[in-house]
């Protein structure tokens, strides 16, 4: 049990646009176990989200090697299994706006894990019960504001029973004042003990859930530690000067 | 309530409360029509005026009517005939009989006069020998295979008292075959009406004599029949009046007053003249010559078609009056007697010079009388007239002839005969074993699938087409937005060319390039309809297709990969996100082209399909009536677009999402 849930080896990623090539991940190797939660920090353009899409092949790779819970993502024939066992929470949240928020939840269940209508309904009103928001279930995303719309599609993302949870800069969208209800459902997730990688610069929720902090900068990663001493004692001096920047 | 809303207002003066998410207030329909109404323009106010006004009268006026009628295929508001011909094979109780005549009348009259049902029946004969006998059934072994035949249908057999085992030779009644009109239809049964109904209505007056007869029924056939009593009325022929159109050894045909046509044979017309416009001369005055200053004077008979003639007449320059004519005009005095006899007689004495006559049946018999009654008469017909061959009018009557029937209506006036009774079989549907053919009844309003021109074709090739192009553009549109190399390329070819193509010519190839070569290679007869149906729906499909594409590439990458990430496969992806928002956003496009073909629909015409556009055309050719004919066609097309851009805009309303 002791094997890590997320292997990255050695992983490159460039992107090839008219402006020349970005090596958006350069030789990149992290490992995460079950049950541990890792927060990335890292300034704009550092590769974090890239790093994020790649766990669940949004984004292929170029060179080097992901497992992930013991399956290689190498082809795209493995690929929706890998996507059923990995939950991902968007910046921009992807709601499906021709749908209310219980329809959200309920779609994936049906098309993906094949439940009854009963059942699928059944578990994302417990799931929109579990976020806090069980009185808008038949709210469309337009009528839900930018919490509660992050809030249904972290439920959304629960509903298929995943292992690991990836939160690509869930709050940096929000309102502060949304950022918390938003934080507190995460909070509750890691203290489930779920696997969960998160891009966030949240230093309050690095602090109070993750088990391990990560800074990348340039698509490599500069140092990681645990969050306490990462952001108080950072050693190199690029981590300095970003923390400095943004405390 | 009334404060609320002009705060907001005051809020949001100057925008248009439609482009304002803020202002929500709901608004009535009529509210909203009367906003609009109140912000057009004044011109565009006074043309809506006149335009009420021009299509008010233009559609109340009889000629209107017509055209509308010859345009719309003229649907009875319903009918029970639901289905024209009907075959069915199968095994109904039969009663076999023998086509032995032929009359005006149809063939199926004919027949029904014989026999109870409609027959046509296939006899087979096979030889065997008897393997088993039953009371009911023979079952006989022959080389191709055992067959038990029904006692009761067998018509022949050698020899006739084969027994069991014994070698015969049976010729039997195979198959049934059933011809008529579905009338109903239901789990169960089917009733077909193998002999329609047939009745006469015609004026009590034309009654010469009338007989009631008994016909005895036929108790062999039916012991419980009873027997019935006609009525056998001799009548007088019809008189029909009209105007000639052709005219041959055998036919006739005229065109009556409310621009129908009857052709009629010859053998049945009794006689029919032309009148015409005739004079009868005083002897004397033939010889003497009309100068300047003198005076002609004419007769003719009161309240008369020449009253009429004579008053249309601008001058008598028109009437070949056969007198000679010296130099200059001479003055023409018309003088009224009470008939023909009169004005006869007053030329004979000489008070006038010449009687005008129209010279039709009842006229010509009164001065063929007058004239052998007095054969001394100072009076000089004229030569007979050229008999008219075309473009005048005649009244024809036709031979006397004899009906026979029940009365199953009678007024002061007329009488309906019932001369033919309908025969309805119920057909057990278990027993059928083939439908042969079915091909829809009587355009009615409760059977549109017989209507098969003017506004229903129009509406049911553009309602097929357009399904058919949604199909065709989802799916080229799909490819278009596929990642696949040899898909995008295919459906970019499609596009391409089928978009620069006119879609009159891709009709014509559907028409006259791909339909034979279907017809050709896979024995696949396409009827006009689908020719048009298939040329319109691949021309649309295009642009249907670029329309899929542009809606699928509106929505954000994010819902993508958002289905994705949740596991989905690509194509759960399309058909459960991607797809039902971008049908959202496509709606108002393709309502625009579901509308587009409406109009184009006008263009199968070149198919010769009775559409809309061709009846008009007929009617114009047929009438000269250009202005009324094209612009019926013309209000008839917007009509249909205006209620189904109301349906389209009714449609993207619903589909709007809650905000």
């Amino acid at each position: 049990m002791n094997e890590p849930i997320i292997q990255i080896h050695n992983v490159h990623k460039r992107f090839h646009t008219l402006r020349g090539t970005v090596h958006a991940l350069n030789d990149i190797s992290l490992d995460v176990m079950p049950g541990e939660v890792v927060v990335i920090v890292g300034p704009s353009g550092s590769g974090k989200s890239t790093m994020l899409r790649c766990i669940n092949r949004l984004e292929t790779i170029d060179g080097g090697s992901i497992v992930v819970d013991n399956i290689p993502l190498t082809n795209a024939r493995n690929i929706n299994k890998v996507r059923t066992e990995v939950g991902m929470v968007f910046q921009s949240f992807n709601l499906f706006p021709d749908r209310t928020a219980l329809g959200n939840v309920v779609l994936a269940q049906r098309v993906v894990r094949k439940r009854r209508r009963s059942d699928a309904a059944t578990k994302a009103q417990n799931l929109l019960a579990k976020v806090g928001i069980p009185e808008k279930a038949d709210a469309y995303p337009a009528q839900l504001s930018g919490g509660q719309q992050q809030r249904v599609a972290i439920a959304r993302a629960l509903a298929m029973d995943p292992k690991i949870m990836l939160f690509d800069e869930p709050t940096s969208a929000l309102d502060p004042e949304m950022i918390k209800e938003v934080l507190d459902v995460m909070l509750d997730l890691a203290k489930e003990g779920m696997t969960m990688v998160v891009v966030s610069h949240e230093m309050g929720f690095a602090r109070a859930a993750a088990d391990r902090a990560v800074f990348m900068d340039e698509g490599r990663i500069v140092e990681e530690d645990i969050p306490d001493v990462l952001f108080s004692n950072p050693s190199h001096d690029r981590t300095k000067l970003f923390l400095s920047k943004i405390l | 309530m009334p404060d609320e809303r002009m705060r907001t207002e005051q809020l949001h003066p100057p925008s248009d409360p439609s482009l304002d998410p803020l202002v929500q207030e709901p608004q009535r329909w009529t509210d909203r029509i009367l906003n609009w109404a109140a912000g057009l323009p004044w011109w565009a106010i006074i043309l809506a005026v006149i335009a009420i006004f021009v299509l008010y009268s233009m559609l109340s006026s009889v000629a209107y009517r017509r055209v509308i009628r010859s345009l719309t295929d003229d649907p009875q508001v319903s009918t029970d005939d639901l289905f024209d011909v009907v075959q069915i094979v199968g095994e109904p109780t039969m009663i076999i009989g023998r086509y032995t005549d032929e009359t005006r009348d149809s063939v199926e009259t004919v027949i029904a006069e014989l026999l109870d049902t409609v027959i046509d029946s296939e006899e087979v004969t096979r030889t065997g020998f008897i393997e088993e006998e039953t009371p009911a059934t023979l079952t006989i072994q022959s080389d191709e295979g055992a067959f038990t035949i029904p006692k009761g249908r067998v018509t022949e057999m050698d020899p006739p008292d084969a027994m069991v085992g014994s070698d015969v030779t049976i010729t039997y009644i195979d198959r049934v075959t059933v011809t008529g009109v579905l009338t109903d239809r239901n789990d169960k049964t089917m009733t077909v009406r193998t002999v329609n109904e047939e009745t006469v209505t015609f004026a009590k007056d034309r009654i010469l004599s009338q007989d009631i007869q008994t016909i005895a029924c036929d108790r062999d056939a039916d012991p419980n029949c009873e027997d019935r009593e006609v009525i056998v009325i001799q009548r007088q022929g019809e008189i029909i009046s009209g105007r000639l159109n052709t005219l041959s050894q055998t036919n006739m045909s005229l065109e009556l007053d409310d621009e129908s046509t009857r052709e009629i044979r010859r053998s049945d017309v009794d006689y029919f003249n032309v009148p015409t416009l005739t004079i009868a001369v005083n002897v004397d005055m033939a010889e003497a010559a009309v100068g300047e200053g003198d005076e002609v004077r004419l007769g003719f008979a009161k309240e008369t078609d020449i009253t009429d003639a004579l008053v249309e007449l601008e001058t008598l320059d028109e009437v070949p009056v056969p007198l000679r004519y010296a130099d200059g005009d001479a003055r023409v005095v018309l003088v009224p007697y009470p008939d023909i006899v009169a004005a006869l007689e007053a030329a004979d004495a000489g008070e006038i010079d010449a009687v005008v006559y129209l010279d039709d049946s009842l006229d010509r018999l009164a001065v063929a009388d007058w004239v052998d009654a007095n054969p001394g008469a100072n009076v000089m017909l004229p030569t007979p007239p050229r008999e008219c061959e075309r473009n005048c009018d005649v009244t024809v009557k036709l031979v006397d002839d004899e009906v026979t029937g029940t009365v199953i209506k009678e007024t002061d006036d007329e009488i309906t005969l019932r001369t033919v009774d309908a025969v309805y079989i119920i057909l057990d549907r278990d027993k059928i074993v083939d439908d042969r053919r079915m091909e829809p009844g009587v355009c009615a309003l409760n059977n549109l699938r017989g209507c098969d021109s003017g506004i229903f074709l129009t509406l049911r090739v553009t309602f097929m087409a357009y399904g058919l192009a949604l199909i065709i553009g989802l799916f080229f549109g799909l490819m278009r937005v596929s990642s696949n190399p040899i898909l995008y390329a295919i459906s970019t070819l499609y596009v391409e060319v089928i978009r620069g193509i006119p879609l009159l010519v891709i009709l014509l190839y559907a028409g006259f390039v791909v339909s034979p070569r279907i017809r050709d290679t896979f024995g696949l007869e396409l009827t006009d309809e689908w020719e048009a149906i298939i040329g319109l729906a691949f021309g649309y499909g295009a642009f249907i297709a670029e329309i899929f594409r542009a809606g699928i590439q509106s929505i954000s990458r994010g819902q993508m990969e958002a289905a994705r990430s949740l596991g989905m496969s690509y194509p759960q992806s399309m058909r459960y996100v991607i797809l039902p928002q971008a049908v959202r956003v496509v709606l108002p496009p393709l309502g625009n082209d579901f509308i587009a073909m409406l109009k184009d629909s006008a263009l199968i015409s070149v198919l010769a399909l009775p559409d809309l556009l061709q009846l008009g055309r007929l009617y114009v050719s047929r009438t000269f009536r250009a202005f009324e004919g094209y612009n019926t066609v013309a209000i008839l097309y917007l009509g249909m677009t205006l209620l189904l851009s109301l349906l389209v805009r009714i449609i993207e309303r619903r589909a709007r999402l809650p905000r």
